[in-house]
């Protein structure tokens, strides 16, 4: 269970301060699949990273599963990202030079498996997301569908507890946008991953279970 | 992240920029080869001095001059020549009794006296017309001082007097070095001029005429007298002293007495006061008779230098002591290997500067990589934070890059500073054999020097890539991810 407790997130603009979060209080179930939407600037971004251990509150408590985030430091935080987050991000953010399946290997690289269990868990996760056949490709070898699902697999890799993706169909058309939505639909309802998406789009929106509205960093 | 990816991970990162990551190890390739080039250099020349004081047991001698103060502040081989020369007011004789007193010193074991320096014009081969330049040391050779090797013939004794033992050298300028036992029974012919006087060997010097004039002493001056010596043997000497030939020091003294005839007018003054006392006119220029002058130059002036042997090379201390106390120079190996050692410091300051220089712009230019490298790839630094790399593992990565480019520079510089050794080897034999550098060693690459210089630079990669590594490290995951 994710819990945030008045969570604030200020930043500083030619000497005003503008309230990227204030006070959000939220409570997400284990097994969710949640679409958080809102305008540009309205705080989604920010309230993924904070719940993602990227970036944290001002002022406020975030626990998951009764640990406390806010006070945690670069290694522990580090390690939260590495075993429980997946990041899905808008621009894939693949390495350029690296296979798929050396992409997918990335965070358990950081989790310092064996290289050979790294190969045969990056080779399983690529499966999963349909791309069995494309292990040797690289990024620019592929589809722009293709790469955001090799970011999946990547997401996937360390068996996290909730996947965040950030605009995940923003660079998509519809029908690309419309598998990426069902492989994530996927994994929720087989693997029982948390799925938090944030979203523009309505269509994607619409096949979550939940759905919340930012505007101005309060939850609507 | 483990040590291997780590590696891994520098290594594919570097071969993504190959011409930068080629240019970048050049740099420290090129200054790493000029500290590598210095120090193999000074460590072969000093290796190759060192064998040579070895083999001639010389850190078990010690070498006395008459001059106390002559050499301080060094420059006094094991072997000092000069004889004859002024000796300054302090200075000591070193006659026969002086090396009494010397060889009864407690843990001398032996001494001989050395005489180097006679006076000569040059030196050749019998029947040859080629001229060496004179090298000649003469020493007492029945004493245990020197265990003079000796590849073919046999050694001299201390009775032997018109012999010779040749250096290496001569072998090599007269074309015997295949068949060395053919110069054996050869002779060697010493030419000197010595105006109107000679050696106490070989012909008188001729008697002037009652009217001997400018012209017949220039005739004098330009008349060659030819020494000639027995070869019974040939040194096996090192490169550095394969030119000097031995003789007897017993002949050696002959050699240095001077022998001149001298007017003696005592009978024309007595005849010319007889003639006045008896008032009778007597023509008394023809009572002028000439006198046959001896001038032994080692009984007048001493030995050029005495060599005394230790019964144990820890006791040279103690002996040089003694040696000094009873007024003497003094000079033993240790003092050559000290003074050795300042000028090889000398000059291996002066080169250890320029190569650090370079190396110093090379750390700059590792530098300059590893910040282009962050800024390329801020993106990837946020993601790979997404992915839970710490902040250590983001600061490893890139302080692994930069150690890879100095590592890789040392190997470089070491592959071709080996190949510039083998290469220079090559020259140097080939068109300068005459030069008295040991070639076989002229560069050397210890252990100590290979592990130390790839320490070294992989050194220098790792603080030049310092900076760039904890920049990287410091970058905040959210703001890098969004980095354009």
């Amino acid at each position: 269970m994710i819990e945030l407790k008045n969570v604030s997130k200020v930043y500083e603009l030619g000497g005003e301060k503008i309230y990227a979060l204030n006070r959000v209080n939220l409570t997400i179930a284990d097994g969710d699949f949640l679409a958080i939407t809102g305008p540009s600037g309205s705080g989604k971004s920010t309230l993924a990273n904070i719940i993602g251990g990227l970036d944290t509150p001002d002022s406020g408590d975030v626990t998951v599963d009764d640990q406390s985030l806010a006070e945690a430091h670069d290694r522990a935080l580090s390690h939260y990202r590495n075993k429980m987050v997946g990041f899905v991000f808008q621009n894939f953010n693949l390495q350029p030079n690296y296979t798929a399946l050396e992409n997918v290997m990335v965070p358990l690289t950081f989790a310092k498996m064996d290289l050979a269990d790294r190969k045969k868990r990056a080779t399983e996760c690529l499966k999963i997301v349909g791309l069995g056949d494309r292990m040797k490709h690289r990024p620019g070898e592929l589809s722009g569908g293709q790469r955001q699902r090799v970011c999946i697999a990547r997401a996937l890799a360390n068996n996290p507890k909730m996947i965040i993706a950030d605009e995940p169909t923003g660079n998509l058309d519809t029908k690309k946008s419309a598998e990426i939505v069902s492989i994530l639909k996927d994994l929720n309802r087989k693997l029982g991953v948390t799925i938090i998406v944030i979203t523009h789009d309505p269509r994607v929106a619409g096949e979550a279970k939940k759905k919340l509205t930012i505007t101005d960093g309060k939850i609507r | 992240m483990r040590f291997l990816d780590y590696i891994r991970s520098a290594f594919k990162n570097l071969s993504r920029q190959k011409s930068r990551t080629f240019l970048t190890v050049s740099a420290i390739t090129v200054g790493s080869l000029s500290v590598i080039l210095m120090v193999s250099l000074l460590t072969g020349i000093r290796t190759s001095l060192m064998d040579l004081l070895i083999s001639m047991d010389a850190f078990s001698l010690v070498t006395v001059t008459p001059d106390p103060d002559a050499l301080e502040g060094g420059g006094g081989g094991l072997i000092t020549s000069g004889n004859g020369g002024p000796l300054s007011s302090d200075a000591k004789k070193l006659d026969d009794a002086a090396l009494a007193t010397l060889r009864a010193l407690p843990n001398v074991v032996d001494a001989t006296p050395i005489g180097s320096g006679i006076w000569m014009e040059a030196m050749r081969l019998e029947n040859e017309t080629k001229k060496m330049w004179p090298s000649l040391i003469a020493y007492e050779p029945e004493t245990k001082v020197f265990q003079m090797p000796i590849q073919t013939g046999r050694k001299l004794t201390s009775l032997d007097m018109d012999k010779i033992v040749v250096g290496s050298r001569f072998l090599k300028t007269y074309g015997y070095t295949d068949h060395p036992q053919d110069i054996l029974g050869k002779k060697v012919v010493f030419i000197m001029k010595m105006g109107g006087s000679a050696p106490d060997w070989g012909e008188l010097p001729e008697k002037p005429p009652t009217n001997a004039d400018k012209e017949w002493w220039d005739a004098q001056n330009d008349k060659e007298r030819l020494i000639t010596a027995e070869i019974i043997g040939v040194a096996e000497n090192s490169a550095f002293d394969d030119n000097q030939n031995y003789i007897n020091i017993a002949w050696a003294q002959r050699l240095m007495t001077q022998v001149r005839w001298e007017w003696d007018d005592s009978a024309r003054k007595a005849c010319e006061e007889q003639s006045q006392r008896e008032r009778r006119p007597v023509d008394c220029a023809s009572q002028n008779t000439l006198t046959l002058m001896k001038d032994d130059q080692y009984t007048k002036n001493g030995y050029g230098s005495i060599i005394l042997k230790a019964d144990n090379p820890d006791n040279l201390k103690t002996i040089s002591a003694a040696v000094a106390a009873k007024g003497y120079g003094v000079s033993t190996a240790e003092d050559m290997v000290e003074e050795m050692n300042k000028v090889f410091l000398g000059i291996g300051t002066v080169l250890g500067i320029i190569g650090g220089i370079a190396l110093f712009v090379a750390a700059i230019g590792i530098i300059n990589t590893m910040v282009m490298a962050t800024y390329e790839r801020i993106r990837e630094i946020g993601v790979m934070r997404a992915c839970g790399a710490t902040r250590a593992t983001i600061r490893h990565l890139f302080t692994f890059e930069a150690a890879m480019l100095g590592f890789w520079g040392g190997v470089f510089g070491l592959l071709l500073s080996i190949l510039i050794g083998k290469i220079g080897t090559k020259i140097v034999d080939r068109y300068a054999t005459d030069i008295p550098i040991p070639i076989d060693q002229i560069a050397q690459f210890p252990w100590w020097l290979v592990t130390g210089v790839l320490a070294f630079t992989t050194l220098i990669g790792v603080l030049s890539g310092l900076y760039p590594a904890v920049r990287a490290a410091r970058l905040n995951p959210v703001d890098a991810l969004r980095y354009e």
